[in-house]
């Protein structure tokens, strides 16, 4: 494994703006590596979000040489250019360096929405009696770089939220109704300019913008009913 | 006996245990304040392999931790059920030596109350196509995969629900003491850069690997050894139940499923900061072949991340393969008894999977020592979603589980 050193440039607060440190990189180190290493030798105060350094928890996005990423599956060996500069997610909530509130982000979620669905693996194997169903989580780690990116500037339900309101209705057609109430109207489905950038930055392969598609066209069928 | 709402308790570590004592002190009546240095699980709980644990791994070495297991399983799927992907578990044989293990591994989880199921080689195979075609037999049992994060942030939203105070990025930098022991916590808010002191009548450290420095802060000496383990994950859900070697718990045995991958783990070695952990070239390559060799096709699936979490071993100088059997069971720890440092304990130890036990066990201690008598009532409620940490926490209605 060969060591090399890397300088990352982290984004601290106005006065300060972007501040330089020196990392050591090999061909796994992620940018969220780099961060841990500042923290833990150089600066302990360094503030930013992490959990499960895998991709599965959608607490580390930031932007990374302007790109929405996931800090925890970029690799400093993937990106060009001799300083790595990572600031945080524009749309939340700034509290402090790198990280951000996603408080607002998750409000846009309705409540009741189930985050386990059924497991496409393997769907012809044979199943034990005692397990019903085998289920796995939604793709979508509620990690916001789709909200990030989104150029919609009116006021938005926003991707993730609706991407999850679709799905609910996928797996639970019953609920088709309460659902499209909640993504109907001004600030619902029919807000999106069909930009696409929220599939394109989505790391878990949600495609928010499908979805919401599919939203209005089931609102178009709903409200083509309603006027028979 | 004492009222709770007069007593100010506050948890150090805002991991999953920290996350349980939190909503166990509030929903218990007592004023609780929980302080996590950085981002809520950003310590070893959000890192951990996701293996919700049957106890089956422990039955061959501890009945009584397995027994545990099993019991906080069946609780968990009562209170926290979408944190759960509960399509059960498969440990395999790969050698004679694993075949011949089935028979005392079907007989300790008996004893441990855990249920299991003896398979043919063909009938895993019906179960699970990706196994290798060579595996000789297999034990099914109750194990699943857990939502690292999302669990806890099920406790996280219970506590704030039940009144409870949870800040991070707020590292604890001192301990006050008077006379009879902890008067105040000394935190640093890093928001505002600014040194807060805390008053509370007890502390509880729950600072997992960390838990020894934080002692520490009130001169009390809690050997820990920073005992770190790495993990593989590649981007391809190979199967539906987690896969185990059937032989007594060792290194890269378990294989866990978690949406759309598949998690190889762990090792285990030593160090001396928790802080300063990375997996080596030898553990990943190590990790990659033992996946292969229960499931093929890991070989071919792309990369997504390597990374280690640490557990706390107690003991400054334990061998490896001796901390791998103290490891599992968790301890708390009076500190006034132990070391004359009234209003402190210790939680340490434990599993992701008996988070709300041992935060059961750990309020028990605290109401004896504040003469407080108050039942703990984890198990009975339904938790609110992950989600609900960050809305509307306080309005969801608690429902019986
Ligand atoms: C490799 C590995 C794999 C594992 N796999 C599984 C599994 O599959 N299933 C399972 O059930 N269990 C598993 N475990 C066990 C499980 O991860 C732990 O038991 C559990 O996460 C411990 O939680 P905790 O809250 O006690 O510690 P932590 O999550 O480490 O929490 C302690 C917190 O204290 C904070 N802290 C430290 N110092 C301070 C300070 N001065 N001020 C404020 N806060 C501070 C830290 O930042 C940290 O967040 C695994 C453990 C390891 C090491
Ligand atoms: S849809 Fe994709 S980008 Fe948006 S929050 Fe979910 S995982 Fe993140
Ligand atoms: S740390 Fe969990 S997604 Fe990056």
């Amino acid at each position: 494994m060969s060591e090399r050193n890397r300088t990352v440039a982290v984004y601290r607060n106005r006065e300060v703006g972007f501040q330089e440190f020196t990392v050591p990189e090999n061909e796994r180190t992620t940018v969220l590596d780099a961060l841990e290493y500042i923290r833990a030798r150089i600066d302990p105060d360094l503030m930013y979000r992490h959990s499960c350094h895998h991709g599965s928890c959608g607490t580390c996005g930031c932007a990374v040489d302007g790109k929405f990423v996931l800090s925890c599956l970029t690799r400093l060996g993937d990106l060009e250019g001799d300083v790595v500069r990572v600031e945080p997610l524009p749309t939340m909530d700034h509290i402090g360096d790198l990280a951000v509130d996603p408080t607002k982000f998750f409000e846009e979620f309705p409540e009741g929405l189930t985050y386990l669905r059924p497991s496409e693996v393997n769907a012809k194997a044979e199943r034990p009696e005692d397990v019903a169903e085998y289920t796995r989580f939604e793709n979508c780690i509620e990690c916001g770089l789709c909200v990030s990116t989104c150029p919609v500037t009116a006021d938005f339900t926003g991707p993730a939220a609706l991407a999850a309101i679709d799905r609910e209705i996928e797996k639970h057609p019953e609920r088709e109704d309460e659902m499209l109430d909640l993504a109907d109207g001004k600030r619902g489905a029919a807000a999106c300019e069909r930009a696409l950038n929220c599939s394109r930055v989505c790391p878990t392969g949600v495609y928010p913008a499908k979805h919401i598609a599919f939203l209005n066209r089931k609102l178009g069928k709903r409200r083509a009913a309603e006027k028979e | 006996m004492a009222d709770p709402t007069n007593y100010h308790i506050v948890v150090i570590g805002g991991g999953g245990t920290g996350a349980a004592l939190a909503y166990d002190l509030a929903q218990r009546g007592y004023r609780a304040t929980l302080l996590e240095r950085g981002e809520l699980t950003s310590g070893t709980t959000g890192r951990h392999h996701g293996q919700l644990h049957s106890g089956a791994r422990y039955a061959a070495g501890d009945r009584s931790i397995a027994r545990e297991c099993m019991e906080e399983t069946r609780v968990l799927m009562r209170i926290a059920p979408e944190a759960i992907e509960y399509n059960s578990g498969l440990f395999v044989a790969l050698t004679a030596e694993d075949e011949a293990f089935a028979e005392t591994f079907v007989e300790s989880c008996a004893e441990a109350g855990i249920p299991t199921e003896r398979l043919s080689a063909e009938a895993c195979l019906r179960l699970e196509p990706g196994l290798n075609p060579a595996i000789r037999c297999g034990v099914r049992v109750p194990d699943g995969t857990l939502d690292a994060w999302r669990l806890p942030l099920h406790f996280f939203a219970a506590a704030r629900g039940h009144g409870a105070l949870i800040r991070n990025f707020a590292p604890v930098v001192g301990i006050e003491l008077d006379r009879t022991g902890v008067r105040a916590v000394r935190m640093r808010d890093l928001r505002s850069k600014r040194e807060e002191e805390i008053g509370c009548d007890l502390v509880i450290n729950a600072a997992g690997a960390w838990a020894g420095q934080v002692a520490g802060l009130a001169g009390v000496s809690l050997p820990l050894t920073p005992a770190p383990g790495s993990m593989l994950a590649v981007r391809k859900r190979l199967t539906n139940l987690v896969v185990s070697r059937l032989h007594p718990a060792g290194d890269g045995d378990i294989l866990v499923p978690q949406r759309g991958l598949s998690i190889i783990g762990s090792t285990q070695w030593q160090t001396d900061d928790p802080d300063d952990v990375v997996p080596s070239d030898e553990e990943v390559e190590f990790l990659r072949e033992s996946a292969v060799a229960m499931v093929p096709g890991f070989a071919e699936a792309p990369y997504q991340a390597a990374w280690a979490a640490v557990r706390p071993l107690a003991g400054a100088s334990v061998d490896v393969e001796a901390g791998r059997a103290l490891s599992r069971d968790f301890v708390t720890i009076d500190h006034g008894k132990n070391d004359g440092v009234g209003g402190l304990v210790s939680l340490i130890g434990g599993k992701a999977t008996t988070l709300r036990a041992m935060a059961e066990q750990a309020v028990d201690v605290v109401g004896g020592l504040l003469d407080v008598s108050r039942e703990c009532r984890t198990a009975e409620y339904v938790l609110p979603s992950h989600r609900a940490y960050y809305r509307n926490h306080a309005t969801e209605p608690e429902r019986s589980a």
